[in-house]
């Protein structure tokens, strides 16, 4: 039984780490109806900005944390302005954008690997809250506390935006058609790129705290969270932030419970034939709402 | 050799052709017969990519090794210079690279390698060229096929069950549990060899815990290994994932003996894992802390004054290939052939310059004796395992 | 003379690579051009591999006479894909057809009787390069025959309004299965020309690297012509031997920003049949031509804009 608890905290805390990358992820996709590929790169890039703040600049957790989150968002306001803005103009659609995202993918991930010197890197002992509690006999790091309690924030924190702000039915607006919203008195340019920080900051934040806990800043970071984010965006649905959130921690407890209870060759299968059976069975997710939007 | 006898013509000169004379003594005959110019030898570099900081380290060694063959004229006025093509541990391109290597006549042999299946690929190409290859990093056994194919990998597999018996030995654990790369065929070899003789001496298996090796978090594993109640872990998987699950099992407050394996020798793992890996025993073929013979220190020494870091064990593999086609070399006389120089590589028994204290090819695989079994001490020096109280 | 030789001899496994390519190239193009994006090129071109490569261990057969059972493999294998997968919106294939290659590797994984598991399948068997230009120039005459038939009007007409082929009695239902079936016969062939290439499979070989490579090649060349697909495959294969010469140490750079620079110059890739009409039109006479081109323009611009 206490396996079991131990695990599911596991589980919870690794799954959380997926929803905020997926938050990301989702949003880029439901508002701006992008696929892009070049997300993880965000997150990789975030974790080598906050460990270049605490090795070069000697700065605690919380200040590296936000130099990577910032890291991340202005990374992601770069690229689409850069890729994304001129794609827009010309109407080329979900291909091209595709294409596009792919190429800055290879770029921020070799040089990633670069700034790295082609290692994994860790973040030094005392950067980070290494305290660890205890849940009757569970052993409770510290950061996975930090990791879920920031993901529910988060969670909240953009299904408020979204749901209840002006701006949030201005995203909206901006996903089904910028034109109209423009019409409508939407600034459409300034929306994009306010969301395409927030989305990268949501990465960059997956990024510094999956750096911290996972032992490992490098370019694989990221690349390992797109799958999962990826997966977490479709079966909670990619336009309900708390969908994704709710279908990130899902994916995070079954990935550890197979591993445990059945076998860890199925782990990644047992993901991504639930992905494809959401995909096939149930497109819009658990909780997400029908009918296609997208710039 | 028309140089020399234009610079004998002031005192210094003369001296450095005394000391150079000696030199030449330890390898007469023979580079007389070789004729002197520039020698290439393709060498498939893997400096990108998820294997790159082993990678680099091999092609330091490599590097290295050149400029000292040619600096102590060890093959008289000729010299080996080492021509690179990238490959990103990508079997494709390290095909495309190998047959331009052996495309290019100028080209004398081939050296690459750290992935075994890429490694597969690449010997049916040189095989078919006649043109000598020099493995430098894959594990496999089996790999080597003298005239054209060799390896200078010390396989780490006899090693492991070296180390395990001497810890169990020391130890006396009742149960043990494996951290097993499942991806990673090597590893599970080298695992279920050990495991067979452990359990030869009364220590059952808990369990094996599987994971990947591009697998970045390791929480769920260490439970799921601690879970099992094992009085030792032996972690059999590649350098991030053994880093990280013997990390992961630290952090979570494992307190017995965990067994490493020789991808934890090297020094940026120290820099990276700080007290985690402290006190972990592994076994290693080569390190930098550990030199007893005076070539080792002089390669400790170089390596550090070139590239401002300490040599690991890939940057000595790296290192011995180009000694070890040099040696070859040095057999032949005139210019030589890919050929004859494939069939000198088959004739070299013990390696005349290498850094372990004992070198020697078998069926052209490189072998040392002995184990040491070693660990990281808190102060990031490398020393002599001691088993816990 | 002898230079010659030697260049050939060094890039000969470059141009074997490039028609590899253009096999998947091809695959992917064909159901791009009924208009649909998918990435399942990667998992025909795994069944024509593995089937392909354990045929000719078990039978000791030369290599071609197999290769039309890679080729049904693969062609079988897409069929049921698009039975199943079709009934998806456009978008939606695309990432599903993502997660088929993850699954892909999964079961590739662990199912080691037929493709050596993790250990992956040493194949040390290979074919000639003149081989391979036969079998492409036999795949461009069958797409250029198909180009020109009823069927590649069919598929022209689905690409562009599916509402509106139906009601002109094309079922495009019809048309994308058949796209599909094409797209893994042509597939299956790649994978176990690529198997041949390699001469040794491993997992990785058909995952989402290669998905990827293909996907931009086919837009690089021009997604809009089967020639393109050829010509962006040639060139992605070529681009980074190319940039390993010039800038060895920027290499994997300079693939991603070539690119983002044509996917920023030439949005429609290197091959546009639509601007070659418009080229054609403005060189045959000013005024009328271009008077007549207008509206074609228009028609075009908003046709072409926003299909996938």
């Amino acid at each position: 039984m206490q396996l079991f608890l131990e695990q599911l905290i596991n589980g919870c805390a690794l799954g959380s780490l997926y929803a905020l990358f997926g938050l990301g992820f989702g949003i880029v996709f439901a508002t701006l109806g992008i696929l892009n590929a070049a997300h993880g790169s965000y997150a990789s890039w975030a974790a080598i900005a906050a460990l270049a703040a605490v090795e070069q600049l000697k700065l605690p957790f919380i200040p590296a944390l936000l130099i990577g989150v910032l890291a991340g968002g202005l990374l992601a306001v770069v690229v689409d302005q850069v890729a994304f803005q001129p794609l827009r103009r010309r109407g080329t659609g979900m291909l091209g954008a595709l294409i596009t995202s792919i190429a800055f993918w290879i770029i921020l991930d070799s040089l990633a690997g670069t700034a790295t010197g082609q290692q994994s890197l860790s973040f030094p002992r005392g950067s980070y809250p290494g305290a660890m509690f205890h849940l009757g006999e569970i052993p409770l790091p510290a950061m996975q506390v930090i990791t879920i309690g920031v993901m529910l924030g988060v969670t909240a924190g953009l299904h408020l935006l979204i749901r209840r702000s002006r701006f949030g039915a201005a995203m909206r607006a901006v996903g089904w058609n910028q034109t109209a919203a423009s019409l409508g008195g939407v600034n459409p340019r300034y929306v994009v790129i306010v969301t395409a920080f927030i989305a990268g900051a949501t990465s960059g934040l997956a990024g510094v705290l999956g750096g911290i806990t996972t032992h490992n800043v490098s370019f694989l970071l990221g690349e390992g969270l797109l799958l999962k984010g990826f997966a977490a965006v479709v079966v909670g649905g990619y336009d309900d932030v708390r969908g994704t959130a709710v279908a990130g921690v899902g994916l995070g407890v079954l990935e550890v419970m197979s591993a445990q209870y059945l076998s860890s060759g199925l782990r990644d299968g047992i993901t991504y034939a639930l992905l494809l059976g959401f995909l096939l069975l149930r497109p819009r997710g658990l909780f997400g709402s029908l009918g296609f939007s997208r710039a | 050799m028309k140089s020399w006898s234009r610079r004998i013509a002031s005192p210094t000169h003369a001296a450095l052709a005394a000391l150079a004379a000696l030199a030449l003594q330890g390898a007469p005959a023979a580079a007389q017969g070789l004729a002197p110019g520039d020698y290439k030898v393709g060498f498939i570099t893997e400096n990108t990519g998820a294997l790159a900081s082993a990678g680099q380290s091999y092609w330091n060694g490599a590097q290295l090794a050149a400029e000292e063959v040619k600096a102590t004229k060890y093959l008289g006025g000729a010299s080996i210079v080492l021509e690179a093509k990238e490959s990103g541990s990508d079997a494709a391109r390290a095909i495309q690279n190998t047959n331009q290597f052996v495309a290019d006549p100028s080209v004398l042999a081939v050296s690459c390698c750290i992935l075994s299946p890429v490694a597969g690929s690449v010997k049916p190409i040189v095989n078919e060229a006649k043109t000598p290859l020099v493995i430098f990093g894959a594990t496999a056994a089996g790999l080597p096929q003298p005239p054209y194919v060799y390896s200078m990998t010390i396989l780490p597999g006899p090693k492991d069950t070296a180390t395990a018996v001497k810890v169990v030995d020391a130890i006396k654990p009742k149960t043990a549990a494996y951290i097993l790369a499942a991806d990673n065929d090597a590893f599970k070899g080298r695992m279920n060899a050990t495991r067979e003789v452990l359990e030869g001496k009364g220590v059952a298996t808990a369990g094996v815990v599987n994971v990947l090796t591009k697998d970045t978090d390791f929480t769920a594993a260490a439970t799921q290994a601690m879970g099992l109640k094992p009085d030792v872990i032996l972690v059999y998987a590649t350098q991030g994932a053994a880093a990280g699950a013997i990390t992961a099992l630290h952090d979570r407050g494992y307190a017995k003996t965990i067994v490493g394996n020789d991808v934890l020798s090297p020094a940026p793992i120290f820099k990276k894992m700080g007290d985690t890996v402290v006190g972990v025993p592994f076994p290693v073929s080569f390190s930098d802390a550990i030199v007893e013979t005076p070539e080792a220190k002089a390669f400790v020494a170089a390596y550090q004054k070139k590239f401002n870091a300490p040599p690991d064990i890939y940057s000595a593999q790296g290192y011995q290939v180009v000694w070890f086609i040099a040696q070859g070399m040095k057999s032949l006389s005139g210019k030589p052939t890919r050929e004859a120089l494939g069939a000198a590589l088959a004739k070299v028994g013990t390696i005349e310059h290498q850094v372990y204290g004992g070198e020697v090819m078998k069926g052209g695989q490189a072998e040392t004796t002995g184990t040491l079994v070693v660990s990281w001490s808190p102060e990031g020096k490398i020393v002599p395992w001691v088993a816990p109280k | 003379m002898q230079p010659l030789v030697e260049f050939w001899r060094a890039y000969q496994s470059t141009v074997a690579f490039a028609i590899v390519n253009a096999f998947f190239a091809l695959s992917t193009y064909s159901v791009l051009s009924a208009g649909i994006l998918s990435f399942a090129t990667v998992t025909y071109a795994a069944m024509g591999g593995f089937v392909g490569a354990r045929l000719v261990l078990l039978t000791g057969l030369d290599p071609v006479f197999l290769l039309p059972a890679a080729m049904l493999a693969g062609a079988a294998l897409a069929y049921l894909v698009a039975l199943i997968f079709l009934r998806l919106d456009s978008h939606w294939m695309a990432l599903a057809s993502l997660a088929l290659i993850l699954i892909t590797r999964v079961v590739v994984i662990n199912v080691p009787s037929v493709t050596g598991g993790v250990n992956g399948l040493s194949l040390p068997v290979s074919i000639p390069l003149g081989v391979l230009v036969l079998l492409l120039l036999v795949a461009i005459v069958v797409y250029h025959r198909l180009s020109v038939s009823w069927y590649g009007i069919a598929t022209r007409a689905v690409r562009e309004d599916p509402a509106v082929a139906s009601s002109l009695g094309i079922a495009p239902r019809r048309i994308q299965t058949i796209a599909f079936a094409i797209s893994g016969a042509i597939g299956g062939i790649g994978g176990m020309l690529l198997a041949l290439a390699l001469q040794f499979l491993s997992p990785d070989t058909y995952f989402v690297n290669i998905a990827f490579t293909m996907i931009a090649g086919v837009v690089l060349g021009g997604s809009y012509h089967w020639v393109g697909a050829i010509i962006g495959a040639a060139v992605f294969t070529a681009l980074p031997v190319l940039a390993q010469a010039v800038i060895p140490d920027f290499q994997e750079v300079a693939n991603g920003v070539a690119l983002l620079l044509i996917m920023i110059f030439l949005p429609r890739g290197l091959v546009d049949p639509r601007a070659i009409r418009l080229r054609r039109a403005a060189r045959e006479g000013q005024g009328e031509a271009l008077a007549a081109a207008v509206p074609a323009v228009a028609a075009a611009r908003r046709a072409g804009g926003d299909a996938p």
